[in-house]
């Protein structure tokens, strides 16, 4: 800082000290979610920042040189209810308004590996996504969907080895080898244990089923994402824009350890590590969370595990607005919520982007609404002007005072999480949900004493009826599903089904063996998503929640 | 007493605990016992937890969509087991045209998305132990002292005590107008009438200028009135009224507090909005 600086500075602070006796600030302190101060004035006391270049290490600007200028983030909303037959509708619905990716929700037995006439399934069938059975669902799932051309992302955790089975089994009867098929499977199981809870087995074997799919993607779908280790729970869970890249990035390399512990080569797999992340309502910390998560997980590639493919070294994520900001009050204010979150997301440098519905805090939404919010993201695209240019914000004094000061505290928690032996044993232990509990207990009491301002909710209410235009999961929909899977049990080969299932639990006992391929044989012989998990079930265990 | 205990259950296999995790915090904060059963209970498995805790109440959360069959199934696991005293309330994403239909299902109350914690706990107090005193006034809100003119009262409370006045407001409703002097954590009211019907100009002639009523501040006035109803207290007025200051009040008979009329305020407006 030079004193001519110095000079013209307290000049300023003389000048308005005045000022700010008559019209004094609107609070004592200001904040981010974080806790992070805010200065009133970001300026000439900032250090020099050497901010590097887009697409180059450590990738503080972006991970590609051109970003934008070259090709728009993919848009992807997040879509499925009812049967397949139902959400296919919804798909092709999508991609014809110029969506550019599926992304596929499926339903609670699905994701808990239970078929829908289980017991446990009851009331649940086909109400937050598409229910899956057998190989029969899937194939309606995507009838018409050109796998060779459309990227699919598919939120599963505990059950992800089964419907990527199940992807490529479908990409072969469309004549798609499977080295052709792009997608994500969100296969991170850590988070669910800390935030989602749609675990079934304990971490050990579950970590297994993990690695194991990295092992066989490496060699049969070079271009498919394998993971993408998800903040996004762990921010709706409560926790803060620090907690959860740091939670997130813990996660993460709990999954590059066990890979390494199970004899791959870094580079063989990091590349396709794909991560996601939350947009909340704080707009300048949560670009600066962006670009500081990139940056801290180059580093840790880089320095800590010596990955040498740059490739290895690059964060790429995908986004969502943050459901747990939306009101049921008023609840066309959400479309505005989410814009202004989608544009943090692309500020940061998103790769990807789901924007909520404005009705997500009442049901699932309607297509109407769903339209508005992908209509938001082309109106950011292709009106704004942000996609223009490479990290618009870059070299903003506050915004890079905020990655900076976002990163320490990042690198502060995972030292803690280090002393614990790591993230898996952290989460066996407490700590991450722990930790988001205390933050979300916070943040509810700030709003009820009006610190933090919801509008519409605690401050600028109206007296109203909210009752719009719900979607309506039809009820009948569990019985059809039913009675679907009692046809398939019928008309498959049975004989077939129990063989490779025997199979399947042979190779569960043998820790040595990838499991992929026996899971790829009985999803082609027809067995069902709650059989093939009933197997892993009885020579796994399950998790019961700590 | 013993505390109130709670169960807080999550049915079927939704994963989403933040608001469950939440509210049995915020309960316990309140003073009572909670029991969080962790995520994916069966109803039977609810029910028999219930019964074995040997809760008050027993609260759902349930944001898949699967509340229309889950929660009723709750209820009837507890009658079958003769424990249909058991309250069940419930909460998640759920929409309002679903209420009625729970509500007939036996569910007592659905607090949606947006519900305060400090409601809750006030509802779950009144739904447990309707008779038992709630929480005890705050403060007392002001004091109200009859004048037949503002003018030749003020001087006394400005000049000499040194208090200022705060504002001077009619309120044409009740025929007064009203000089507002703040003390400390409470106010002075001074009230004047504004005509020959105004309930003060009534007072003044009956019983000369003086104290006219203690205001003391509260939660809930509408469940405190009820209760007082239950008890066979005396009201002025059964249900509150717009008062000052974006507050609701009701006044008590003077006969239920031997010759002094209170009333019951309480603040609905978000402070200085």
């Amino acid at each position: 800082m030079t004193d001519q600086h110095e000079n013209a500075q307290s000049r300023w602070e003389k000048e308005f000290e005045d000022i700010l006796k008559r019209f004094p600030e609107r609070k004592d302190e200001f904040q981010t979610s974080s806790g992070i101060p805010v200065k009133r004035l970001y300026g000439q006391d900032q250090p020099d920042y050497d901010l590097g270049f887009p697409g180059q290490y450590p990738y503080l600007r972006g991970i590609q040189p051109t970003m934008y200028r070259s090709r728009l983030w993919t848009m992807r909303q997040y879509a499925g209810f009812g049967s397949a037959a139902e959400t296919n509708k919804r798909f092709r619905y999508l991609l014809e308004q110029g969506q550019t990716g599926l992304s596929v929700a499926f339903d609670l037995p699905t994701q808990i590996g239970y078929d829908s006439d289980d017991a446990m399934s009851e009331g649940e069938v086909g109400k937050v996504g598409v229910a899956i059975d057998t190989l029969a669902d899937m194939e309606k799932l995507l009838e018409g969907i050109p796998l060779d051309k459309v990227s699919t992302s598919m939120t599963i955790n505990a059950p992800a080895a089964i419907l990527l089975c199940m992807y490529i089994a479908v990409g072969e009867k469309q004549g798609v080898p499977s080295e052709k098929l792009t997608g994500t499977i969100q296969n991170d199981i850590l988070k669910e244990y800390i935030a989602r809870g749609t675990y079934i087995f304990p971490p050990k074997p579950s970590m297994r089923l993990i690695t194991n799919i990295f092992a066989y993607c490496q060699e049969h779908l070079p271009k498919f994402n394998t993971i993408s280790i998800s903040g996004y729970h762990i921010r709706e869970a409560g926790s803060n824009a620090v907690q959860e890249v740091a939670f997130t990035l813990a996660n993460g390399m709990a999954y590059v350890d066990a890979a390494i512990e199970s004899g791959l080569d870094v580079d063989a797999f990091a590349p396709r590590l794909a991560f996601f992340f939350n947009a909340h309502n704080n707009f300048f910390e949560e670009i600066a969370k962006f670009r500081a998560a990139r940056r801290i997980w180059a580093k840790i590639m880089k320095e800590h595990y010596k990955a040498k493919n740059p490739r290895s070294w690059k964060l790429r994520f995908h986004t969502q607005t943050g459901g747990s900001t939306l009101t049921a009050q008023q609840p066309d204010n959400n479309i505005v919520r989410v814009t202004l979150q989608a544009l943090a997301a692309v500020l940061g440098g998103t790769q990807s982007l789901h924007t909520n519905s404005r009705d997500e805090a009442l049901a699932l939404p309607t297509e109407e609404s769903a339209r508005i919010a992908l209509r938001t993201q082309q109106i950011i695209a292709h009106e704004s002007g942000v996609a223009d240019t490479v990290d618009p914000l870059g070299g903003s004094y506050y915004v890079e005072a905020l990655t900076d000061e976002i990163e320490e505290k990042v690198m502060d928690y995972l030292e803690r999480i280090k002393e614990y032996g790591g993230a898996v044993q952290a989460i066996e232990e407490g700590f991450m949900q722990r930790e988001i509990q205390q933050n979300a207990y916070e943040t509810q009491k700030r709003i009820e004493n009006g610190e933090e301002i919801i509008v519409g909710l605690n401050r600028f209410t109206v007296e109203e009826d909210v009752n719009p235009e719900l979607l309506k999961v039809d009820e009948a929909l569990g019985k059809a599903q039913i009675e679907n899977l009692e046809r398939i049990r019928a008309e498959r080969n049975n004989e077939e089904v129990k063989e490779k299932l025997d199979i399947l639990r042979k190779h569960a006992q043998n820790p040595e063996k990838n499991l992929i391929p026996a899971i790829l044989d009985a999803v082609k012989a027809y067995a069902s998503v709650g059989e093939i998990c009933n197997v892993l079930r009885d020579e796994f265990g399950e998790y019961t929640g700590s | 007493m013993e505390k109130i205990r709670v169960l807080i259950a999550k049915p079927g296999l939704d994963g989403h605990d933040r608001g469950a995790l939440v509210i049995s915090q915020a309960l316990r904060d309140h003073g009572m016992e909670v029991i969080y059963t962790g995520l994916r209970q069966s109803p039977v498995q609810i029910a028999t937890a219930a019964i074995q805790e040997d809760v008050d109440v027993v609260g759902l959360s349930s944001l898949s969509g699967a509340h229309k069959t889950l929660f009723p199934k709750v209820v009837e696991q507890l009658k079958k087991r003769n424990a249909e005293d058991i309250p069940v309330i419930g909460g998640g994403v759920i929409p309002n045209e679903d209420i009625p239909f729970l509500l007939e299902k036996g569910i007592k109350r659905i607090f949606t998305s947006g519900s305060s914690t400090e409601e809750m706990a006030r509802y779950i107090k009144q739904l447990v132990r309707p008779d038992e005193v709630a929480d005890p006034p705050k403060r007392i809100d002001h004091i109200g002292i009859a004048v037949n003119r503002l003018e030749d009262t003020l001087p006394f409370y400005t000049d000499v005590l040194g208090l200022s006045v705060d504002a001077i407001e009619e309120i044409e409703s009740e025929g007064v107008k009203i000089a507002f002097l703040k003390i400390g954590e409470t106010r002075i009211e001074l009230l004047e009438p504004l005509h020959e019907q105004s309930p003060i100009k009534k007072f003044l002639e009956k019983r000369g200028e003086g104290i006219h009523h203690i205001a003391l501040e509260v939660d809930d006035i509408e469940e405190r009135l009820a209760q007082m109803k239950r008890k066979g207290i005396q009201l002025v007025n059964e249900e509150p009224k717009e008062g000052a200051k974006q507050s609701k009040i009701a006044f008590i008979h003077p006969k239920a507090a031997n010759g002094v009329l209170v009333e019951l305020c309480e603040q609905t407006g978000g402070g200085d909005v």
